[in-house]
């Protein structure tokens, strides 16, 4: 049976791997010259008891950051590619009628059919975020860009393993279910892409209860280094948002004076009368617990997708 | 005599449609049977359930006793080489062989690739290069390789040409000659499969129509011509399959039931082409009704 996967699955095997040291040999090469340079920064730092823009140390290796940030597609092109056609060719060509009179039952069939594109994935996946999580720790220690933030959240720590695993359950669902090619592998992006934005968008900067910080009305006031800010709001004692400034007649009477205050003395009073400027924010610090909430959530929608595609093929007729 | 294949009122229903009903044959061990029926009349779907790869909707199928189902014992007991030869199109015949070895319990490779060589049929080359007739060899062979017991061919000859045809029946009957192989093997031409076969299953319009030993079919079948007369009047005490009407003569096909008693019929024996085709054909007068099996009392 491994034979089997082994035999018509292995020069996609080779390319993969010939990919994986492609890219690996790249970011080492890259990732070598960042450590150098920030330790050389870091020195400098030390030896001029202040740092500067820390943030502009790595601004120069775009194209580089711009292949690491297209890793974010590799478990997307994985299952599109390699894992939708994988049963959706074989019922498309009928081959399946062959694989399912030999004599091995079909489940047993099913089992590896499924088990080795998974762990193929999975480990190709770890073998990715490793080398991205490697070649950014340079980036991360610095805290630019932000870890929380979209694309460079999704391409290191476990949710890259979990996003492979997901494109493959769910190509061998749309295959299970569609058993044709070309509907599966549309049906894997839709569906890919659609619940990755989605997930990414609105249900992740609220996997955990934001910070929530108060300042003075329109002082210049940040959320702490590194951090996923959510909103930046100057709100009032009702709670309208006045971010974008205040008209004269929202002015507290009080507030008013002549017209010709300074703008501290403005804004004091008005932090009396309850205006305030409102940080929500999730700080660096969440990073693991968010990886951890939705390489879970991915990996538990990857769980019910390959019970789906059991049904479905050892329920249905051949 | 032991029984390969048995079904009663097998049927399966694709949504509203039946593609198979009231199917009830019964197959000796041994035997090459011929499957044949128009397009649509559920030969696929008889062979599918024989094979285990599709449930059936109602009654019960055994082969060789077993109900056919996801086990080992019965997986290694058949062969089954579907519609249009599905192959791995980018492995070759080698890399076949080497599945059916890593697949199956019991695996003769050695047979296999001297069968193929003696085909001059590449091993190396990938199986979509090979020619449909060299194809439709390769999935005999891999069948065969499996040393079944019963040996379901769907359609294998439809696409090929007549020379492919008939080198694909030839190793067909070579196989079937030695051991106790029961094959059953399906076509929409009778033509294909008379000289190969000793067992006729016919189904038309979903249903079992005949079933049993070809002499035994030939030998229950008559042509009556006599003046023409009311089909109806004239068909009492005949199991009528087909009328056909002159102006001056009555031409009936019949099964038999007894001697024919009226002497103003001439009887004439009939080819089995044309009980074939009375059966499938539109003047059929029982395309509705099932028929039990013919022949001796098994």
């Amino acid at each position: 049976m491994n034979a089997l996967v082994w035999r018509l699955h292995r020069n996609q095997a080779y390319i993969a791997g010939a990919a994986l040291a492609a890219l690996g040999a790249l970011l080492l090469i890259t990732g070598i010259t960042m450590t150098r340079d920030y330790h050389a920064f870091l020195a400098s730092c030390a030896a001029a008891r202040s740092c500067g823009h820390a943030g502009q140390l790595f601004a120069g290796d775009g194209a580089v950051t711009s292949l690491v940030n297209a890793t974010m597609a590799v478990p997307l092109l994985c299952g599109l590619f390699r894992v939708a056609p994988l049963l959706a060719r074989e019922f498309e060509d009928g081959t399946h009628n062959l694989a399912w009179t030999q004599g091995v039952t079909r489940i047993r069939w099913l089992n590896h059919t499924v088990l080795w594109p998974v762990l193929a994935a999975a480990g190709w996946g770890a073998a990715m975020a490793a080398l991205v999580s490697w070649w950014r720790h340079p980036e991360n220690a610095v805290g630019a860009p932000v870890r929380l933030a979209t694309f460079t959240f999704d391409i290191q720590g476990i949710v890259p393993v979990a996003y492979a695993v997901f494109a493959v359950a769910l190509g061998i669902a749309a295959g299970a279910l569609f058993r044709r090619v070309l509907p599966a592998m549309a049906a894997t992006f839709t569906v890919f892409t659609g619940l990755r934005f989605l997930i990414a968008e609105y249900a992740r900067p609220h996997y955990l209860t934001p910070v929530s910080r108060s300042f003075p009305p329109f002082s210049d006031n940040a959320a702490p280094h590194g951090s996923l800010v959510l909103s930046n709001a100057t709100l009032g004692p009702d709670g309208q948002d006045y971010t974008a400034g205040l008209g004269f007649q929202q002015v507290p009477a009080a507030c008013r004076g002549n017209g010709q205050q300074a703008a501290g003395q403005l804004n004091s009073c008005l932090a009396s009368h309850g205006f305030h400027t409102q940080i929500l924010y999730q700080p660096a610090s969440r990073f693991w617990a968010f990886q951890g909430i939705e390489a879970g959530i991915f990996i538990v929608l990857a769980a019910a997708l390959v019970a789906v595609a059991y049904r479905m093929v050892l329920a249905r007729d051949a | 005599m032991s029984v390969a294949i048995q079904t009663t009122g097998l049927g399966k229903r694709y949504g509203s449609v039946w593609a198979l009903r009231d199917c009830s044959v019964s197959v000796p061990r041994g035997h090459v049977s011929a499957l044949v029926g128009p397009n649509g009349a559920g030969k696929t779907t008889l062979l599918k359930i024989l094979a285990g790869l599709s449930a059936p909707s109602m009654g019960e199928a055994w082969v060789l006793g077993r109900v056919p189902g996801q086990t080992g014992e019965f997986l290694d007991s058949i062969g089954y080489l579907a519609q249009d030869v599905p192959l791995y199109k980018r492995l070759s015949t080698d890399d076949h062989l080497g599945l059916g070895a890593h697949l199956n319990r019991h695996w003769d490779a050695s047979a296999a690739r001297a069968r193929l060589a003696a085909l001059r049929i590449p091993a190396d080359r990938p199986v979509a290069t090979l020619s449909g007739g060299q194809r439709a060899q390769v999935g005999l062979s891999l069948a065969l390789a499996k040393r079944p017991e019963v040996l379901l061919l769907d359609e294998p000859v439809a696409a090929l040409d007549p020379l492919a045809r008939r080198e694909f029946l030839a190793s067909l009957t070579e196989a079937a000659a030695d051991g106790d192989l029961s094959v059953i093997v399906s076509s929409h031409l009778l033509h294909d499969l008379e000289r190969v076969c000793d067992h006729l299953i016919l189904l038309a319009a979903s249903r079992t129509q005949l079933c049993g030993g070809i002499d035994d079919v030939l030998a229950a079948h008559r042509v009556l011509v006599g003046p023409r007369r009311d089909v109806a009047d004239a068909g009492r005490g005949l199991t009528v399959i087909k009328a056909t009407q002159t102006t001056r003569q009555t031409r009936l096909l019949v099964r038999l039931d007894g001697p024919v008693l009226d002497p103003s019929w001439a009887v004439t024996e009939v080819g089995l082409e044309d009980i074939v085709l009375a059966y499938m054909g539109e003047g059929s007068m029982l395309a509705a009704s099932p028929l039990t099996a013919i022949g001796p009392a098994r």
